[in-house]
């Protein structure tokens, strides 16, 4: 599973400071609803750089998935902005993608087939996308599936599929919603670490929702933590651990500074597995 | 559309609802038992005088009624104006559906709007156009056909609709994720995903188109094995009346076969879990 590696391995040069790549400022989502008025979100600010791997935490209903679905231009914001390299997010972009708690395969499609499904929609599909195709089902440890149907495929590598399809078009950045929450345990750990160590390779911007505090501290480079009613962020948390992350790490004593942190923002008695 | 899977490493095998084929088997044996009892508790009820022939004839009588039938000059004539009626009735009926059942589903003002005519119109017995049909289309095939199209349009409209708005929220996420057009998305997701479902109704659309032409000929007609139907049951010539019965019978059951070989053949992704 670790033995793939995404294409020419061009190790990423975290090191410079990065640019801004997406711009979040004073962002808010209020719902019309016949009841009346439900406040999902309520001015969010944050910068992110180019490159970083930003987890968001918190309990059910304190407006991840809707701040994740405004940043993906699906869903317009009621107030505030956002901008993308610069540009003011109105409408989905291709230099984004995004991947779901389903896998979202099209069951009619062979694994190769649903990579290419996003490039046949650009007009892009050529022997080059096909080649890309290949070499991202390769990094994701799924190249002797390529003619599989999804229905042939365990949840976990329909998964990578969806992460696969997702990789070929080659965006900036990665918006994530609980993408492994329907996983198990053992597969979403090796997920996760094959996410960390793909996108980093390519410099990919993630922004990753999870219930898991664990999951968020190990994976992040910031830790956006975040409470419902209304739906607000409540603070956000350097994550100082030295990459290649690895699983040891989560026994230091700064790793477990951290989740205590978290939780703190969080309030007590807040399940670090939801 | 269909492909063959080839795979280097061993797939997850899609489980089977039979696990070994001599359950099978024993199965179709069962099936086939059940239809050896009532074909011959069919040939000796009337034999032992338990029934009329004239109201039951043996089973026997109507294989001969079925062959004499068939050498007759006239039956081509009666056999293909009926499978004629059904054919037009059914291709127009399962057309109009599936063009009403998609404009509803991609139009949803229109679907608003017509909504209620689509309730109120399937709240209709349509049997009761037949008379009115025959006198505004005469005693031709005209009129057959339009029955046809009237009963058989409806479970195509009602699955096409169906099927298009059960398409995953997430999937319509993703393909406007990717910036999809309307008609991207239409052809690639939600026309495929509501093709099972579609063709149920099409299957559907056969039967009532039988139902259709033959109840037409019955109201009004001087062709078709409808009309044979009735010609032979004035003249109290039951076991002809069975073997006709018995070609409509294979008419529908043959055109089934037809739909249902298609439809593993088109929608070969379909799991068992999904059903028939
Ligand atoms: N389309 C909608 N219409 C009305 N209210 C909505 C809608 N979408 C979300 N909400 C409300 O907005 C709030 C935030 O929802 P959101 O789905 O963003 O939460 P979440 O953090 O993703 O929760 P979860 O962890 O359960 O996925 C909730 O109170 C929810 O009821
Ligand atoms: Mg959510």
């Amino acid at each position: 599973m670790m033995a793939a590696r995404i294409d020419n391995g061009t190790p990423l040069e975290r090191a410079a400071p990065a640019e801004t790549i997406i711009d979040v400022k004073g962002l808010g989502k209020t719902f019309t609803l016949d009841s009346g008025p439900v406040i999902a979100l309520e001015s969010v600010d944050l910068t992110i750089r180019k490159g970083e791997f930003i987890s968001f935490v918190g309990p059910s209903g304190c407006g991840k998935s809707t701040l994740l679905n405004m940043v993906a231009g699906l869903l317009p914001a009621t107030e505030g902005a956002a901008t993308l390299n610069g540009r003011a997010i109105n409408e989905p972009s291709r230099q984004v993608g995004f991947m779901f708690q389903t896998a979202v395969l099209l069951p009619w499609r062979t694994v190769e087939e649903n990579v290419l499904m996003p490039a046949e929609v650009f007009g892009t599909k050529s022997e080059a996308t096909r080649q890309k195709a290949r070499t991202v089902l390769e990094a994701v440890g799924l190249r002797d599936f390529m003619n599989a149907y999804p229905r042939q495929l365990s949840g976990g590598m329909q998964q990578r599929v969806s992460l696969a399809r997702t990789l070929t078009y080659e965006p900036d950045v990665l918006l994530m919603d609980e993408p492994f929450g329907a996983l198990d345990e053992f597969t979403r750990e090796a997920m996760n670490l094959e996410l960390m160590r793909i996108t980093q390779a390519a410099g990919i911007t993630v922004l990753f929702v999870t219930h898991n505090i664990t999951e968020a501290v190990f994976m992040a480079d910031r830790v956006v933590v975040m409470t419902p009613r209304p739906g607000k962020v409540s603070g956000v948390i350097d994550v100082e651990l030295p990459r290649p992350r690895t699983i040891d790490q989560m026994q230091s004593q700064t790793f477990t500074d951290l989740i205590f942190k978290v939780r703190g923002i969080l309030g007590h008695g807040q399940d670090s597995h939801a | 559309m269909a492909k063959t899977v080839t795979l280097d490493a061993e797939p997850v095998k899609a489980a089977s609802p039979y696990k070994n084929a001599n359950q099978e088997l024993r199965y179709k044996l069962y099936t086939l038992a059940i239809i050896v009892v009532i074909l011959a508790a069919w040939e000796l009820a009337p034999r032992m005088g338990l029934v009329s022939p004239i109201i039951l004839p043996s089973f026997s009588a109507v294989v001969g009624a079925l062959i004499s039938l068939m050498q007759q000059d006239f039956f081509l004539r009666h056999f293909s104006v009926t499978l004629t009626e059904i054919l037009i009735g059914f291709v127009l009926g399962t057309s109009i559906g599936l063009a009403l059942g998609i404009a509803l589903a991609v139009w949803p003002t229109a679907k608003r709007i017509a909504y209620p005519f689509v309730v109120g119109f399937q709240a209709i017995p349509k049997i009761v156009f037949a008379p009115l049909f025959i006198a505004w289309f005469g005693f031709g095939m005209s009129s057959k056909v339009v029955m046809a199209v009237v009963i058989s349009f409806f479970p195509v409209l009602i699955n096409t609709l169906v099927g298009l708005e059960s398409v995953p929220e997430d999937a319509r996420k993703l393909m406007r994720s990717i910036k999809a057009t309307p008609l991207q998305t239409f052809r690639k997701v939600s026309l495929p995903h509501a093709l099972p479902v579609i063709f149920a109704g099409v299957k559907a659309a056969l039967t009532f188109a039988v139902i259709g032409a033959i109840v037409g000929e019955f109201v009004g007609a001087s062709e078709g094995l409808g009309y044979l139907v009735e010609l032979y049951k004035n003249q109290l010539r039951i076991d002809r009346v069975f073997a006709v019965i018995v070609i409509l019978a294979a008419i529908g059951a043959g055109g089934y076969f037809l739909l249902e070989w298609l439809d593993r053949k088109l929608i070969f992704w379909r799991t068992d879990a999904q059903g028939k």
